[in-house]
């Protein structure tokens, strides 16, 4: 195993050596980074010239010049590594990158973990359902994702999602014919969902598209959208709703024991309401957040453990996802509250369709300026959510119909294990494995930035930096930016080899 | 079992035998491509993608007519329509350049005909495509077949430098083809992003062969004496061709996005050309004067992808029915190749 390891982190040195080298020629070869400076009416032109191709050691062919970048970049000379300057405005590159990361990671964290478990959920009911309307409308919709160019999603977005949504903050009542249309839509949504003869498919539509209505229209006559928030009434409810449908899904709702630790761990975290509301003043921080959502995870922990005495893990999965999803609701409630403020401080245009952060932002509050990141980031987190749904949807799918055409499945259902057990404890776990793979490659991409992402949204992540380089012919930026993501890629690749030989004990290392 | 009529094929090739008992088919049995065609033809959507990709292959080329070459010596046959993209027009009927009989697709601020343009575009964007897909496809399959036949050192040596072509951002290779050949056209662009859209292919194909050069009909041939070549073009290609052609349609559904994401950035289709990824990022500012400079190239470009995904999903039914095959890690690796592809339109 160590042998194997060694081997291949050797290997995995070669080919960065191997593709750093690549990618700088390539980059030397694409441009003169001199272009700029060459075309000025600067009368010390020539001394600037000069200068740069000094430091820039531009004399030197780039073949060459490859080596006495890598032998800066490693700190053999020195001991440090160093990436050197960028070329227009002198700044050390790394300084660069660890300002970068930080906003690529909000932008790619969110929406890849969304992706994941969106995709998986729907692509797993996908397969169970195989053939349903509901496998139908996914693949179509997972087709349609596949084929969108996000830059064009991103303008639509732009104008639906932020401009005309800020424009109906201002007036934040809904007319009864665009509420007959939203409720429409959403009920062909939600009956696209349920299978089943055309009575039952009918009475879905009916009772969903009255439902949007009712929600709908209250919404509209409370300006709920401009002053909303979900009370300790609403949490309980959600958290009551969404443990009775995780005690549905993974055990069934006549394991009473899962319901009630589910609906024990939602009344605790409706009890800790108000003192939460109290703890979580303007000046809190992230500390102090974490430290709560621990606390309220490990007692969902404990309600689940003491609830019932046999086949523990389905309870407390139960319980904990209650708490988390309460949890959820009750720092959303939070960020309701601040909604006010933050469209006031914001000149009416809460939605933001550029930048990570507003810079002329004049708060504290964490609240506000939590909210204040969140706007900034709902647009490009839906479009990339968008675009990697698909992927997920559309991988687990079809390991998971592989996994249930296995033999121990037929095995399991012959046996008469209920078909919820056999999803959950035999197809489930055995299709999930092939998709660690996926994820080890998304979570190694998420530092390469997402380059017409960060360009369409205007942030300053990595994908915008490698952007930037390449259009100012900026090697030193260029090859600090490439050389993380190409470490990341490489080392996924291993990771993802590893992580399957110990899941999957068919596949064994070769000694 | 699919695999059985998969083996049948190396001793009844594609076209044989369907038409003698043609009144008796039940009884004669059909051959695997016809099994594929028959299947594939009650694959609707995939039938309606195709349709599609047909009259619009047509229409488009023969609207804007054929111009090849560079601009010193130019070969170009002029299509039905009365404009072509590089003329610049008087304001028709409608002042804002909307779209009237005259300009279907509407105008640009300066004049030109949007329609024209929209067509010309749509030439570029499937050349790009086909070549891509052609390209990437052939290579793919070549590095694919030989690292996975042969494996070993050849196998380990080929499937590293495949690691390696990976790292390279596509980004990077758009930019230095727009630097340095960029007054050539469209065609370098396509040829150059094809020699480096072939890693995913290659590991499928790679997979398709492990697991096929250990089943009992190659080892029978083996036996009787085959060639390695006899082995790999009369036996396992055959056999593999499914997911060959399967993947290469998602590669050609998804270099058509991947061209998209490069001439927004400005790397990709560069200014005398026109191609319908330049055409959106040239005019999405328009959004709101002019809705329909953004929306028809996005609409083109989404009803091109979606088709030929749908081409590709009805072949995968047709080709592999059950998705019975075992659960191969390097198979799955393989199959990220769409992953790929939707990592690089982040």
């Amino acid at each position: 195993m160590l042998a194997f390891i060694g081997r291949r982190i050797s290997l995995a040195l070669l080919i960065l050596f191997g593709s750093t080298y690549l990618t700088y020629q390539l980059a030397a070869y694409s441009g003169d980074p001199l272009a700029g400076v060459r075309e000025s009416t600067d009368p010390n032109k020539e001394v600037i010239i000069r200068e740069l191709t000094r430091t820039l050691q531009l004399d030197v062919p780039p073949p060459a010049r490859y080596f006495l970048w890598l032998q800066k970049a490693l700190g053999l000379a020195t001991g440090t590594p160093d990436f050197g300057n960028t070329v227009l405005l002198r700044f050390p590159v790394i300084d660069q990158i660890s300002a970068a990361i930080p906003i690529t990671i909000r932008l790619l964290l969110i929406s890849t973990i969304l992706a994941i478990v969106l995709g998986i959920t729907f692509g797993v009911l996908s397969a169970i359902r195989q053939y349903s309307r509901l496998d139908y409308s996914l693949t179509f919709l997972s087709f349609l994702l596949f084929s969108l160019p996000i830059f064009w999603v991103a303008v639509l977005l732009k104008e639906f999602m932020a401009i005309q949504f800020n424009d109906f903050l201002a007036r934040p009542t809904i007319d009864l014919a665009s509420n007959l249309v939203i409720a429409t839509l959403l009920a062909v949504i939600i009956t696209g969902f349920v299978s089943g003869t055309r009575k039952r498919v009918l009475i879905t539509f009916g009772v969903s598209f009255s439902t949007v209505f009712l929600i709908f229209f209250a919404a509209g006559a409370t300006e709920w959208f401009r002053y909303p928030s979900l009370g300790i009434f609403g949490i309980t409810l959600l958290g009551a709703s969404c443990a009775v449908g995780f005690t549905h899904v993974f055990t069934g709702l006549a394991n009473k024991k899962a319901l009630g630790a589910g609906l024990t761990s939602v009344a605790l975290g409706a009890a800790v309401y108000y003192p939460f509301g109290a703890l979580a003043g303007p000046g809190t921080n992230y500390p102090l957040m974490l430290a709560m959502a621990i606390l309220m995870l490990s007692s969902s922990y404990f309600v689940g453990y003491f609830f019932t005495k046999i086949d523990k893990g389905p309870v407390i999965r139960v319980s904990m996802l209650s708490a988390f999803f309460v949890g959820l609701f009750t720092v959303l409630d939070k960020l309701m509250q601040t909604w006010d403020t933050y469209y006031e401080l914001s000149n009416g245009r809460p939605i933001e369709t550029m930048g990570s952060y507003n810079i002329t932002l004049q708060s504290n509050d964490f609240w506000v300026v939590n909210l204040d990141l969140l706007t900034h980031l709902i647009l490009p987190t839906t479009a990339l959510t968008l675009i990697s749904f698909a992927g997920y949807l559309r991988y687990s799918r079809a390991s998971v119909l592989e996994v249930l055409s296995m033999d121990y499945i037929r095995t399991a259902r012959a046996k008469g294990m209920p078909e919820r057990e056999v999803i959950l404890r035999h197809a489930l776990r055995n299709a999930m494995i092939p998709l660690t793979t996926l994820i080890a490659f998304d979570i190694a991409g998420l530092l390469g930035g997402a380059i017409i992402t960060e360009a369409v949204f205007g942030w300053r992540g990595m994908g915008s930096l490698a952007n930037e380089a390449i259009v100012t012919q900026d090697l030193n930026l260029l090859m600090g930016t490439f050389s993380i993501t190409a470490f990341l890629a490489v080392m996924a690749t291993l990771a993802a080899d590893l992580i399957y030989s110990t899941l999957d004990p068919r596949i064994r290392i070769r000694k | 079992m699919a695999t059985n009529f998969r083996k049948k094929k190396n001793t009844a090739p594609v076209m044989e035998g369907g038409e003698t008992g043609s009144e008796n088919i039940e009884v004669v049995g059909l051959s695997q491509g016809q099994i594929i065609r028959k299947r594939f033809f009650q694959h609707k959507p995939a039938i309606a993608g195709l349709v599609f990709m047909i009259f619009f292959t047509i229409f488009v080329y023969s609207a804007a007519g054929i111009h090849l070459g560079t601009e010193a010596n130019k070969i170009s046959i002029p299509g039905w329509w009365k404009y072509s993209h590089e003329d610049i027009l008087p304001q028709g009927s409608c002042a804002d350049g909307c779209p009237s009989p005259d300009h279907p697709m509407g105008q640009l601020p300066n004049g030109r005909d949007y329609f024209s343009l929209v067509m010309r575009g749509s030439e570029i964007s499937l050349m790009i495509m086909v070549v891509i897909g052609g390209l990437a496809g052939l290579i793919g399959t070549v590095m694919g077949s030989v690292s996975g036949f042969f494996s070993g050192i050849i196998d380990a040596v080929m499937m590293r430098f495949t690691d390696f072509i990976i790292t390279v951002p596509v980004i990077l290779i758009g930019a230095v083809i727009g630097y340095n050949v960029g007054n050539f056209g469209v065609l370098p662009l396509a040829v150059f992003l094809g020699l480096f859209s072939w890693t995913g292919l290659t590991r499928l194909v790679r997979g398709e062969f492990l697991t096929l050069r250990e089943r009992e009909f190659v080892d029978a041939a083996r036996v009787a004496g085959a060639s390695n070549r006899r082995i790999i073009f009369k036996h396992i290609l055959p056999n593999s061709v499914g997911v060959i052609i399967v993947s290469t349609t998602l590669l050609l559904s998804s270099s058509i996005l991947v061209e998209t994401g490069l001439s927004f950035l400005g790397f990709g289709v560069q200014p005398p050309d026109v191609s319908l990824g330049r055409l959106i990022s040239d005019y999405q500012g328009e959004f709101i004067y002019a809705p329909w400079l953004f929306w028809w190239p996005g609409v083109i470009i989404i009803a091109i992808a979606l088709s030929i995904n749908f081409i590709g999903d009805g072949l995968r039914d047709a080709f592999d029915p059950r998705q019975a095959r075992r659960i191969n890690r390097k198979d799955f690796l393989a199959k990220s190749s769409t992953r790929d592809a939707v990592n690089k339109r982040k």
